[in-house]
Order: structure tokens, then C-alpha cells, then sequence
């Protein structure tokens, strides 16, 4: 009885997450980055106040978490062609210089923080390694296009 | 005039088993900064599960690699090669680690059991011993050839890490339910 209870306000929340917040996030790994960044650097705990003042603190946390391991493994799984891809609607997206960002991101690698806790430890490391490989092709892509227009 | 070509040859085998293993030392020894830590916590982890199989075969692709040989940059397929070779060994010391432990918890388990069929534990064991064997021999091939090219050993491995883990489970929830039947009795 109380699993149920516990349940459908999960259920609820995480289908809330997807279709008002996730849905307006125009590819996969930006959606990645938002919940990445619902997350609390110091006590690894995800907070969204919308979320948590419609469903509960507890639930908001939870549907967070799931829809955070679920994009994690979803950007995981594309190939490197598609995973650049996904990087160059994703810097279109973020309406910074594109140069800069592409430089950032090689140098901070700010993405790792975008690894969940408790993911298989090789897939996060794919997922790490996939990210530095497109970064890089990014950069050889837009070298080769500026030489070359 | 054999025993020197039989001594040259175990001398080249000798050399490049220590260059692949040197190979894959270094990959290793290059993970970038907190994957170290990834390494030391694979044997105290407690999740007994392997690496998802359509990430082993993410993993050893040849298709990332014809798309990065594609964009015909020395340097690109040069990094794509260390990455992947990195990733690769990480997946093949998860791998062994997690059927090292699975063998420890199946092997406490049938410490306590008091009918062990001889021909299945041979079976495990045979099993196990299989699987060793090729962690050793894929961590030697990545370094000498390259994940992409130990592809079908790779999936072999991850198939076979895949049904001892659920053979083992299956023996010990059967070894559990028989337990609890003896103490009701």
C-alpha cells in the first residue's frame, strides 16, 4: 500500500519533468546538462522548486534522479558521428560564441559532472572519452572549413 | 637447428607479449584524471553487474572508427585509438573483477550447501576459468591490435560473463529456497 502511495506521485512527477521542463530542451545532451545541473554539487541531492511544490520534495528528487540516469545512458549510446552531432545543436542552442564554448568545453571538460553517481563505471568512462573524441572532431571539423571555405 | 628457431621464436613471443602488455599499461596509466579511482573501486563494489552488452558492442565498433578514419586526420584516429583502447581495458578489469566476485559469493555459498552436484561446479569452474582466460588474452589483443579488432572475442566474453552471472544467480536463490525449507523443517 505504501509502495503505491510512493509511487504514482513519482510517476507523476517524472511524466510532469518530461513534458513541461525536458520538452523544451532542443536535444539530448542539453537535456542531460539541465538535469545535471538540478543536481547539489556538495550533497549530490536534485532539487527543481516547480517539481518539488507540485509533487514533494521526496518525489521531485526522485523522478529527477531517474530522468538523469536515463539521459546519461541515452547520450551514452550514440555513436561518435551522432554524438557530434547532438554537440553541434547543442552549442547552437546555448547561444554563446560556439568558438568559445568548443574551447571551454576541451579545456574545463565541464561535461564530467554530467556523469550520475551510481552509472556503470565503463559506460562513464565511454561516455567521457565520446565527449573529448567529438570536441575534437568539432574543432578539426570548423578548422577545416575556415581553411577550406 | 629447431631448438634455436624454437628459441627465437619464443624470444619474439616473449617480446611482443611484453610490448602488447606495456601497450596497455600505458592506456591505462593514462585515464584521465579521477578514472584512476574508477579502477581502484571496482573490486570493493558491490554492484556484481557487468557492463550492458549494446555498450561492449558500442565499446569494440568498427563503425566510430571508419567515421573517424573518414576525416583522414592522422592525429584524430590517433586519439580515437587511445581513447578506445582505454575504454576498452577499463571494460575488460570490470569484467574480470566482477566475475572474480560473483565466483567468491558462489563459492562462499557453496561452502554452506550440503549437495553440490560435482559435474555442475565442474561446469562453473571450467566456465570461470574460460573467462579468466580471455580478460588476459583480450587485455594482451587491445594492446598489440586494437579494441576494434578483438570485436568478436569481446562479445564472446561479455555473453559468456552474462550467463555465468545468471547461472550463479539462479544456483544460489535455488541454494537460499532450499535452505529455508531445512530450517522450517
Amino acid at each position: 500500500m505504501s509502495a503505491e502511495v510512493k509511487l504514482i506521485p513519482l510517476q507523476e512527477a517524472y511524466d510532469d519533468l518530461l513534458t513541461r521542463s525536458l520538452s523544451r530542451v532542443p536535444c539530448e545532451l542539453g537535456r542531460l546538462i539541465y538535469l545535471a545541473s538540478t543536481r547539489e554539487y556538495n550533497t549530490g541531492n536534485y532539487y527543481h522548486e516547480g517539481l518539488a511544490s507540485r509533487f514533494g520534495p521526496e518525489a521531485a528528487q526522485k523522478a529527477l534522479e531517474v530522468a538523469h540516469r536515463q539521459a546519461f545512458y541515452k547520450v551514452s549510446a550514440f555513436s561518435l558521428e551522432e554524438l557530434v552531432q547532438e554537440l553541434e545543436r547543442y552549442l547552437e542552442s546555448t547561444r554563446e560564441n560556439p568558438q568559445e564554448c568548443l574551447r571551454a568545453w576541451q579545456k574545463l571538460e565541464p561535461y564530467r559532472v554530467a556523469v550520475p553517481t551510481d552509472v556503470n563505471v565503463t559506460v562513464a568512462r565511454l561516455f567521457t572519452s565520446n565527449l573529448r573524441l567529438a570536441l575534437a572532431i568539432l574543432r578539426f571539423r570548423r578548422q577545416q572549413n575556415r581553411l577550406h571555405p | 637447428m629447431i631448438g634455436m628457431t624454437g628459441a627465437l621464436l619464443a624470444a619474439a613471443a616473449l617480446v611482443l607479449l611484453l610490448v602488447a602488455w606495456a601497450r596497455a599499461d600505458k592506456a591505462l596509466r593514462d585515464l584521465p584524471s579521477g578514472s584512476q579511482e574508477w579502477l581502484f573501486n571496482l573490486e570493493e563494489d558491490a554492484d556484481t553487474s557487468a557492463c550492458p552488452p549494446e555498450f561492449v558492442s558500442q565499446i569494440f565498433s568498427s563503425d566510430d572508427q571508419a567515421y573517424v578514419l573518414g576525416l583522414d586526420s592522422r592525429e584524430l584516429a590517433r586519439q580515437f585509438r587511445h581513447e578506445r583502447d582505454g575504454v576498452a581495458l577499463l571494460w575488460v578489469q570490470q569484467t574480470s573483477a566482477a566475475v572474480r566476485r560473483i565466483m567468491r559469493r558462489h563459492v562462499e555459498a557453496s561452502r554452506r550447501s550440503q549437495d553440490i552436484e560435482i559435474i555442475t561446479e565442474a561446469r562453473i569452474l571450467l566456465q570461470y576459468a574460460q573467462l579468466r582466460a580471455a580478460c588476459a588474452l583480450l587485455f594482451v589483443g587491445i594492446g598489440l591490435a586494437g579494441a576494434q579488432d578483438v570485436r568478436g572475442m569481446a562479445l564472446y566474453t561479455s555473453g559468456l560473463t552474462q550467463r555465468i552471472g545468471q547461472v550463479l544467480r539462479e544456483f544460489d536463490a535455488g541454494l537460499r529456497v532450499r535452505e529455508m525449507k531445512s530450517e522450517i523443517r
